[in-house]
């Protein structure tokens, strides 16, 4: 077989495989067990206050447990260092005369949480991928917790406890994401050893 | 299993075919919808996607069981990072992307990949297999038969269409490492087909 002949095959082989880039149909419906799997949130109809609660024990639970994505990351025998400068003050600063997505938070907290949502991709590439699937699953499950408190606080703007959920659940996110940056420091820190 | 007509087949742009431009201005609504945690807008994203992220993992499989896991797997771990989703790159990229990640993670963690390579010859042709015409489907045949190296770099480079690059960092190898799967799975495919006495 000469030079000639391998090309021939060569262009013959990737043309056949270009025809094999198809959509395939799989033999069942694969969503019910995916919308299970992702817990289906806020449906029309449904209570936002029954969603609000649910995300909130979520919240309060993922929390709780975050020690393990620690656990996941330095396993091996190292401590995750204290983050720098530590979690910003949250302070509310309502806009006048709205609500819901409209609060604000203060600035020192707004300048930290642009920094660390910035890093954060840039951090999560450092992490084992079973440590980055926890975190990301975290992170899912806050921020679907804000945008339903939001939605709450729209229907009841004056609710103190709910402005104090999101106000938790804010600085979950914060404390969640300062994690990650303490736990690729020290994984990097022991990698430079 | 069920294949769109080959007439329906179009040059592959970025590793996946274009949707159509009305489809792809509801898709951004979608995925803008599905970021705010509607999950009616993710089954909308799901239904159009799901034929191209399972035809993927079937591939790189080469067992549908184990495609319609990871396709169930790659939807829900998109769901995850989808708030972390900029739109640098259309949502089907995206979610191939996402789909490449899922099936090398569930081979690493479960080493069913020994156990694919002695069920693959077991699967019956006709329904389980993704090609009716004769040539394909032996291509096909051929394909899940590679070793699990070259049968993915030429499954994303040959198959899908993306760059030695792209299939690079999908698969955390080297762009030149690709290169060389490309190559072993050229000459073990035209071995197989016997090309060489056509």
């Amino acid at each position: 077989m000469n030079e000639n002949d391998d090309n021939r095959i060569d262009d013959e082989l990737m043309s056949l495989a270009a025809k094999l880039n198809t959509p395939v149909k799989p033999d069942r419906d694969l969503w019910p067990e995916i919308e299970r799997a992702i817990g289906a949130p806020v449906r029309p109809g449904r209570s936002v206050w029954n969603s609000v609660w649910a995300q909130a024990a979520a919240v309060v639970l993922l929390v709780g447990g975050s020690s393990g994505i620690t656990y996941l990351a330095v396993h091996d025998g190292g401590d995750p260092t204290t983050p720098v400068g530590g979690t910003p003050a949250l302070i509310f600063e309502p806009v006048s005369g709205s609500f819901g997505s409209q609060y604000n938070l203060g600035p020192d907290y707004q300048d930290a949480r642009r920094d660390l949502a910035a890093k954060l991709d840039d951090e999560l590439e450092n992490l084992p991928p079973e440590t980055r699937d926890v975190v990301d699953a975290n992170l899912a499950t806050i921020r679907h917790a804000i945008e339903d408190i939001n939605k709450a606080l729209a229907e009841d703007p004056d609710n103190v406890l709910l402005q104090e959920l999101l106000l938790g659940t804010y600085r979950d996110e914060l404390s969640l994401m300062n994690q990650v940056e303490s736990i690729t420091r020290t994984a990097m820190r022991r990698g430079d050893i | 299993m069920q294949l769109q007509s080959t007439a329906e087949i179009r040059e592959p742009v970025g590793g996946i075919m274009p949707l159509a431009p009305d489809i792809a201005g509801d898709e951004s609504r979608w995925v803008r919808m599905a970021q705010a945690a509607d999950a009616g807008a993710f089954e909308k994203l799901y239904r159009a996607h799901v034929d191209r992220v399972y035809g993927l993992c079937l591939r790189m499989t080469g067992n549908p069981s184990e495609a319609e896991d990871c396709t169930q797997d790659a939807f829900i771990q998109a769901w995850n990072k989808l708030p972390r989703f900029r739109g640098d790159s259309s949502f089907g990229t995206w979610m191939h992307r996402v789909a490449v990640n899922t099936v090398l993670g569930r081979m690493r963690k479960s080493r069913r990949e020994q156990d694919r390579i002695r069920t693959v010859s077991d699967v019956t042709p006709g329904p389980q297999t993704m090609a009716d015409d004769g040539e394909l489907r032996d291509l096909e045949q051929a394909i899940n038969e590679l070793p699990s190296g070259a049968r993915h770099v030429f499954v994303l480079n040959a198959v899908y269409g993306y760059s030695h690059g792209e299939t690079g960092e999908m698969l955390g190898i080297a762009e030149g490492t690709s290169k060389a799967q490309l190559s072993r799975a050229r000459r073990l495919l035209a071995q197989q087909l016997k090309m060489e006495s056509a």
